[in-house]
């Protein structure tokens, strides 16, 4: 289906809703390419190759928004999604209205990112640099034994929106991503570790950055054993402190605190955190690959800070839930629910040498398992498998596995005590979440022995 | 599509330097509401069809995906797809079998003729019962999703098999506050039986549950931490062998040879009182499908017996990787993933000891009574899960419930510290997520005791 064609169908929806009995409605179309090719022992193991497209439907009856949606685009499409959206309206008796929108300013929303390099990723062009990595990395060691996954993929697609209030936007972008995981065996013991890479230009992919940190993951994590239970000072190296943040991201939303789920309920403009502290949601971020100037509600996003030197600013905000509180949409609402854009949290001055010598005596923590299942995210309660290395005389010592990393993410928050100048970008749902390491102090480590 | 067009995009597939190819064809619809403190606050239905080609040479594949079913432009994609396979030898499609049609799904009343109302206040009754259940209990949320798929696989064999299923969960979550500390009870069965599943379901009882667990742990103290002894109690508690041991038996890690497991065929990779099994064929369970994705039929599965490694889970890549049968378990959330190996109803056979007796026999450890989730990693084999309900055991006796632990370790030596298995066996459903998408399991075990495991709580 073409661009034009998707847009006669939007138009007869938009156009058809109020005669079918809803007060307001909008409709969306996405559409959806997509290439991967994944190399394993030499040769291309899998090529996949997509194009994908749907319509999402939403009307708004006394207040109540039911919702549709179909990936077959033929002669019912419209009806079916009418009448769907109608049926759940029906059964809907939510206190609080949701609302159609449009900016009289912002009648028109039109942005296109595409990269303009996305023709240079040709399946030829996937298989050569992933055979070219999975060389380099069989090539790091002898213990080296496979390159389990190397997987090169990009995507890109418009989506399009309208609405009864005269509301038309429409976005396009592309992106490339890139993951390759090892094993490596040494006397009978396996470790495996990875990297990853995110852009928009295959050719700004850099061989040899990429090829010292897959080293790093993997061959350094021999001779790792566990460590005594007790109270550590601790450097979360930045992507897993990201890891870690993200799992009690949703606090932040204003959903989850309206609903009670969220300890940050009342707090705006307390201290939630360190002073050292500041994180701020920028959708236009330069160093960000997808900059998001409005969200799927039609509402300009725009800079602010969520915490800062600590004190929680505000809560991300849609449409419905701004209402609540006689406040306007802080331009997050995405999907019919909220969430982020950029997020960057601002970083220190020390690299990440310098926070271990400031730790003298703790532990790194490189990575958290288990986050979709070990963390409550009500509470703030975790307990996590970590693995990571021992901080002795405030450099790197032994690696370190097979220990759970536990405490409370509001009281780690305020135990912040340094961020380094080492920032990470981390994808997310939309936008990217770019952090540097952090030091937090007694974080609680359960390992063999008491 | 018709089997002439069929016949046209196998040809298509096949035309350059491929041993096999397969067409999967989906169609599925759902409608799912959400209830929050009674209300409803969010209601969807959708319809969605697509379609998947694989194509192989070997163990390279292609796989290619659209919802455009026009057979011309899929025609074209098979061709293009079909140059990413070097070489130029073609093989030929054979005849098509006579369409098979199955249905794992047990429905007596169809859940597409209750009207959405009536689930809803279902859900509603269950909500108000519990706020008004006890102070403590201060947010209610709930929902449901009924679903109905039919796939189509044929593939260049002459493989001709459609499948349906029917599926019905739904979730309760309650959540108990007292001052700041927030915790939550929570259940969400599913089944591939009809609506009677709901009509017969003990919703009241299992709601009193849901909201004593969340303010037991509202009122508990933290889990030590260290290495215990820990009776994980049946249900979902088998989340532990679906993480320490499942993942690594299946085709997509063993036949890489990445998996902690491969090359351990007739081994004793577990203690002896542990036997599991794989079961797809299960009618009404929610894990269970008579034909897998690849069109191969399913089965039931000894993994393990007495310990002794009897199987693995082999699809058709694995099975060329491995030069081994499939065993039918090859599965994907949708079109848009290709097929791998993948667990369906996975458990711990009953062993002979009552729970009871267990508990009586552990002086001192942590025993679990509902799991969270967990996940692993398959070549070093350590894995870790989340308990959401614990009691600690002194003198062989249920003693105070302690929150916020987490389990930990490597799979391969948990499964030779399972001391003691129980005669409980009960099943759970969950949804697993791995490199097809999110399919439906279930999980399961009787109570069982591990000798040694490491609890991360949060007391020293």
């Amino acid at each position: 289906m073409t661009i034009e064609e998707a847009k006669v169908i939007l138009k007869e929806l938009i156009d058809r809703s109020k005669s079918f009995g809803f007060d307001e409605a909008s409709a969306m179309y996405s559409d959806h390419e997509s290439m991967s090719v994944d190399i394993l022992n030499g040769e291309v193991s899998s090529y996949e190759n997509s194009r994908d497209s749907g319509i999402t439907f939403r009307g708004l009856k006394n207040g109540q928004m039911g919702t549709s949606s179909t990936n077959i685009l033929d002669d019912n499409t419209v009806e079916y999604l009418l009448a769907g959206a109608m049926e759940n309206c029906e059964v809907l008796n939510d206190e609080d209205p949701d609302f159609i929108y449009c900016d009289p300013d912002h009648k028109e929303l039109i942005f296109t990112q595409m990269s303009g390099t996305y023709d240079k990723n040709t399946y030829e062009r996937f298989k050569e640099l992933g055979l070219q990595i999975e060389k380099a990395i069989l090539a790091i060691d002898p213990a080296v034994k496979q390159v389990d996954y190397l997987s090169i993929g990009c995507s890109r697609g418009p989506s399009m929106m309208m609405n009864t209030k005269g509301l038309y936007a429409y976005t396009d972008e592309d992106g490339i991503s890139l993951y390759a995981g090892a094993r490596a065996e040494r006397d009978g013991v396996v470790k495996s570790g990875g990297h990853y890479w995110i852009g928009k230009d295959i050719d700004d992919f850099d061989l040899s950055k990429f090829i010292e940190t897959v080293e790093d993951n993997l061959m350094t994590k021999f001779g790792a054993a566990s460590v005594r239970s007790g109270s550590y000072d601790v450097v979360f190296r930045n992507d897993a402190f990201v890891s870690l943040f993200k799992a009690f991201f949703a606090s932040f939303s204003s959903i989850i605190i309206q609903r009670g789920l969220s300890l940050l309920k009342d707090k705006v403009g307390t201290k939630i955190a360190s002073e050292v502290f500041t994180l701020k949601e920028l959708p236009m971020y330069e160093k960000a690959l997808t900059k998001i100037p409005f969200d799927t509600e039609g509402v300009m996003t725009y800079d602010k800070a969520i915490v800062e030197n600590g004190i929680f600013m505000t809560a991300f905000y849609n449409l419905k839930t701004a209402y609540k509180e006689n406040r306007k949409s802080t331009g997050n609402g995405f999907g019919g629910s909220i969430g982020a854009t950029n997020i960057v949290v601002t970083p220190g001055d020390k690299d990440f040498n310098g926070l271990c010598e400031t730790v003298g005596e703790g532990l790194i923590i490189t990575e958290v398992s288990g986050l979709h299942a070990g963390v409550n995210p009500i509470s703030g309660d975790f307990s996590l498998l970590c693995e990571g290395f021992r901080i002795e005389a405030g450099k790197r010592g032994r690696p370190v596995e097979q220990i759970t990393i536990s405490g409370n993410f509001y009281e780690m928050m305020q135990n912040i005590s340094e961020l380094g100048n080492d920032v990470t970008n981390i994808p997310g749902t939309r936008g990217e979440f770019f952090c540097p390491s952090v030091i937090v102090k007694n974080m609680s480590i359960a390992g063999e022995e008491k | 599509m018709n089997d002439s067009s069929i016949m046209k995009i196998l040809d298509a597939a096949l035309s350059n330097n491929a041993d096999f190819a397969e067409l999967y064809m989906e169609e599925e619809s759902s409608k799912s509401v959400s209830l929050l403190k009674g209300k409803v606050i969010k209601a969807g239905t959708n319809k969605g069809a697509g379609i998947g080609i694989r194509i192989m040479q070997g163990t390279n594949c292609v796989y290619v995906y659209s919802n455009n079913f026009d057979p011309e432009s899929l025609i074209h994609m098979a061709r293009e797809a079909s140059m990413a396979l070097a070489g130029t030898d073609r093989a030929a499609a054979a005849d098509l079998q006579k369409l098979c049609k199955s249905s794992p799904s047990m429905i007596s009343v169809d859940p597409a003729a209750i009207a959405k109302s009536e689930t809803v206040e279902w859900l509603r009754n269950a909500s108000e019962y519990a706020l008004g259940y006890d102070p403590l209990i201060t947010q209610v949320a709930c929902g449901y999703n009924f679903s109905s798929k039919t796939i189509r696989v044929v593939n260049s064999r002459g493989v001709n098999k459609e499948e349906t299923k029917s599926r019905i969960r739904f979730s309760v979550e309650t959540v108990a506050s007292k001052g700041d500390e927030k915790q939550t009870g929570r259940i969400s069965p599913g089944t591939l039986k009809g609506y009677e599943f709901i009509n017969e379901y003990p919703i009241i009882d299992k709601v009193r549950e849901c909201c004593d667990t969340a303010i037991r742990m509202a009122n508990a103290g933290y889990a030590p931490s260290g290495k215990m002894p820990v009776i994980i109690c049946n249900g979902f508690g088998g989340v532990i062998f679906h993480e320490a041991c499942g993942h690594a038996l299946e085709a997509s890690s063993v036949g890489i040879g990445s998996s902690c497991f491969a090359g351990k065929l007739g081994q004793q990779i577990a203690s002896s009182v542990v036997s599991a099994r794989d079961n797809a064929r299960i009618e009404g369970e929610w894990g269970s499908y008579y034909t897998d994705d690849e069109g191969n039929e399913s089965s039931d599965l000894q993994l393990i017996e007495n310990g002794i490694l009897k199987n693995y889970l082999i699809d058709e890549l694995g099975s060329r990787r491995m030069n081994m049968p499939v065993t039918g378990c090859s599965r994907r959330e949708d079109y848009c993933y290709a097929p791998t190996s993948r667990m369906s109803n996975t458990y711990i056979e009953n062993g002979s000891s009552t729970p009871e007796e267990i508990i009586a026999n552990t002086e001192e450890g942590l025993y679990c009574t509902q799991m969270g989730g967990g996940s692993v990693d398959t070549a070093t084999g350590e894995f870790n899960f989340a308990v959401n309900e614990a009691y600690m055991i002194r003198g062989g006796k249920i003693a105070e419930p302690v929150r916020g632990a987490t389990l930990i370790g490597k799979g391969p030596e948990v499964l030779m510290n399972i001391d003691m298995v129980g005669n409980d066996l009960e099943l759970a459903a969950g949804v697993c997520g791995a490199s097809s998408g999110g399919v439906p399991v279930t999980v399961g075990q009787p109570t069982i005791r591990v000798s040694s495991i490491l609890v991360g709580g949060r007391e020293e």
